[in-house]
């Protein structure tokens, strides 16, 4: 007679293996700390360039006035001051955007696949019930 | 309502049986929606502005990740700066360089918001992304939406210019080229609106996403509203401080359009009747579960099927009219009109059985009929006959729906439950937005 718990039970499970698992199975082979590590890595990265891009567009939005005073212009200063704190928000408030999208998604994934494997040891409970 | 219900269950039907065709033809249709919108507002390269290639592209985008639409669109749009102008292009693709870095990167999966947002801005009807949006993605789409935003409005703001910037010329001791760029980079930060719309937006998303989310009777309902609400008063604000070009007219007639929209996708993903809500409560050995279980609102669509119940060479068909009412009266209703049908056809299948076998009395009729009444549907040999269903109750199926009680380690697989049930709980928050997946495939 067919079991309609266990027929639920493995249609659950084959709907997840199908849909999420290689994404949430990709996070759960970090530890915590190397996946957000990993994370805001890629997230500095990308602002570097992003502030990069800005920097040129700033340039070139500005360089009638910067040729001009480019004699004037204390660059030590200018670079101390304006672009390396520009450049440190930047890349702060992403790095931090990314901690905390990184920890969220960890968290979401070790909950599902905890979800996961209770269904499986269901499933394997079943077959035990079976046997015996 | 029941006959909505009907219709959603029908549609639902369909979808389920038909979404390997359906999926290809809407990412299709979308894909070309999009590519020729792109053709129509810029326009500048007419090899582009082939139909040709604009199908095959949008087939190739049909079977391809979302992703790759949203690339075909930006290159697609960057070969019109292109053709326009060599500054527009560096500013387009430095512009689409940052939205790529800075925000597209944390949600990549939502490319098809990316796209759908200017397509339902130059389709008059952008109110509607933020309340569809977060009612059917998650918090992170407020950055696609944000990027939908901007996208329109940089694009607008480059067919604005690109007269201007084409017919420039030199001034003296200065590069046309920087020039150029610099005029499009000022215009292009100078448009307050587009910051306070993609701000407004952004806002709306997280703010319905989180109110739906609460384990809040109406919850989706006041999510709708809320939304709506803090829209408006966002752009007004915004308006006020900025003095942005904003129709407040326009603004109300859409959000009411909005809130019709979000009344129909509640209507298909979360439809339920509070007033059969139930408070349950049982353990396990690990923990106490307080659930508060809230019933969706379902009918079986009806099904008509026709079974062929005799092989003779004089066979009759018996129909199976397979229906479930809401209402009593309305299966004596049914009832009767079936029986009406039943003397009528049985007072041809009578005549014609007359001619064929002999005849048959009156009497014979009446107690074949007493029979088919009686044993709903049996077998009759030669007569037609017809039988319904009556239920006084919606459905009692004891349908058992696991897939909606993702506790941890939770034993539910004893409890029987009067029909399809929403369970709210701190449980099974994931899981829920999960359960139609089929139509989040799409996004």
């Amino acid at each position: 007679m067919i079991n309609e718990e266990k027929v639920i039970l493995m249609t659950k499970l084959a709907s997840y293996e199908k849909r999420d698992e290689d994404k949430y199975r990709n996070i759960d082979s970090y530890f915590r700390g190397d996946y957000i590590i990993l994370q805001v890595m890629k997230s500095i990265v990308a602002a570097t360039i992003a502030f990069l891009l800005c920097f040129v567009m700033y340039i070139l939005f500005h360089y009638e006035e910067l040729l001009q005073n480019i004699y004037q212009i204390d660059l030590k200063e200018f670079f101390l001051q304006k672009v390396l704190v520009s450049y440190a928000i930047m890349v702060g408030s992403c790095a931090a955007f990314s901690y905390l999208l990184s920890a969220w998604k960890f968290h979401a994934a070790k909950k599902s696949l905890k979800n996961f494997y209770q269904n499986l040891k269901k499933l394997s409970a079943f077959y035990q019930d079976n046997k015996s | 309502m029941t006959l909505l219900l009907e219709c959603r269950e029908k549609i639902k039907k369909f979808y389920r049986l038909n979404n390997v065709l359906i999926i290809p033809i809407l990412k299709f249709m979308i894909a070309f929606i999009a590519l020729n919108g792109v053709n129509t507002m810029m326009g500048y390269m007419p090899k582009l502005d082939n139909i040709a290639i604009v199908m095959i592209l949008s087939l190739a985008c049909t079977f391809l990740p979302a992703g790759f639409l949203a690339f075909v669109c930006a290159a697609f749009s960057v070969g019109h700066m292109f053709a326009a102008s060599l500054e527009i292009m560096i500013v387009g693709v430095l512009v689409y360089l940052l939205l790529f870095l800075l925000l597209f990167r944390f949600a990549p999966k939502d490319s098809y918001v990316v796209v759908l947002t200017p397509l339902l801005f130059a389709l008059k009807i952008p109110y509607l992304v933020p309340i569809a949006v977060g009612l059917i993605c998650g918090p992170l789409s407020a950055v696609s939406v944000f990027c939908g935003v901007l996208v329109y409005y940089i694009l607008g703001t480059i067919i604005e210019c690109a007269p201007t910037i084409v017919s420039m010329k030199a001034e003296e001791g200065s590069v046309l080229l920087i020039d150029k760029i610099r005029y499009l980079i000022e215009r292009l930060l100078s448009d307050r609106t587009m910051f306070v719309i993609a701000l407004s937006f952004a806002l709306t998303v997280i703010v319905v996403y989180a109110i739906r989310r609460l384990a809040v009777e109406h919850a989706w309902t006041i999510a709708i509203v809320a939304g709506v609400m803090v829209n408006l008063i966002g752009l007004l604000i915004g308006d006020f401080k900025y003095d942005i070009e904003l129709s407040l007219g326009s603004a109300i007639f859409g959000s009411i359009l909005a809130v019709l929209v979000a009344m129909v996708i509640q209507f298909f993903r979360f439809f339920v009747d509070y007033a059969r809500t139930e408070k349950v409560q049982f353990e396990d050995d690990e923990y106490y579960y307080y659930v508060k279980v809230v019933p969706k609102l379902s009918v079986t669509a009806p099904t008509k099927t026709v079974k062929r119940i005799n092989t003779n060479t004089q066979s009759f068909a018996a129909v199976t009219d397979e229906q479930e009412f809401t209402d009593y009266d309305e299966a004596q209703e049914y009832e009767e009109a079936e029986e009406t049908d039943y003397t009528q056809s049985q007072a041809k299948s009578s005549k014609k059985k007359s001619s064929l076998f002999g005849g048959k009395n009156r009497s014979d009729r009446d107690r074949r009929k007493s029979e088919a009444k009686s044993s709903d549907g049996a077998d009759f040999g030669n007569t037609r006959a017809i039988s319904t269903e009556r239920t006084a109750r919606p459905q009692e199926t004891f349908q058992y729906r696991q897939s909606s009680y993702n506790t941890q380690g939770m034993k539910v697989g004893n409890e029987q439950f009067d029909d399809e049930q929403y369970i709210e709980g701190e449980f099974d928050e994931d899981r829920t937005s999960e359960e139609t997946e089929d139509y989040e495939e799409l996004f």
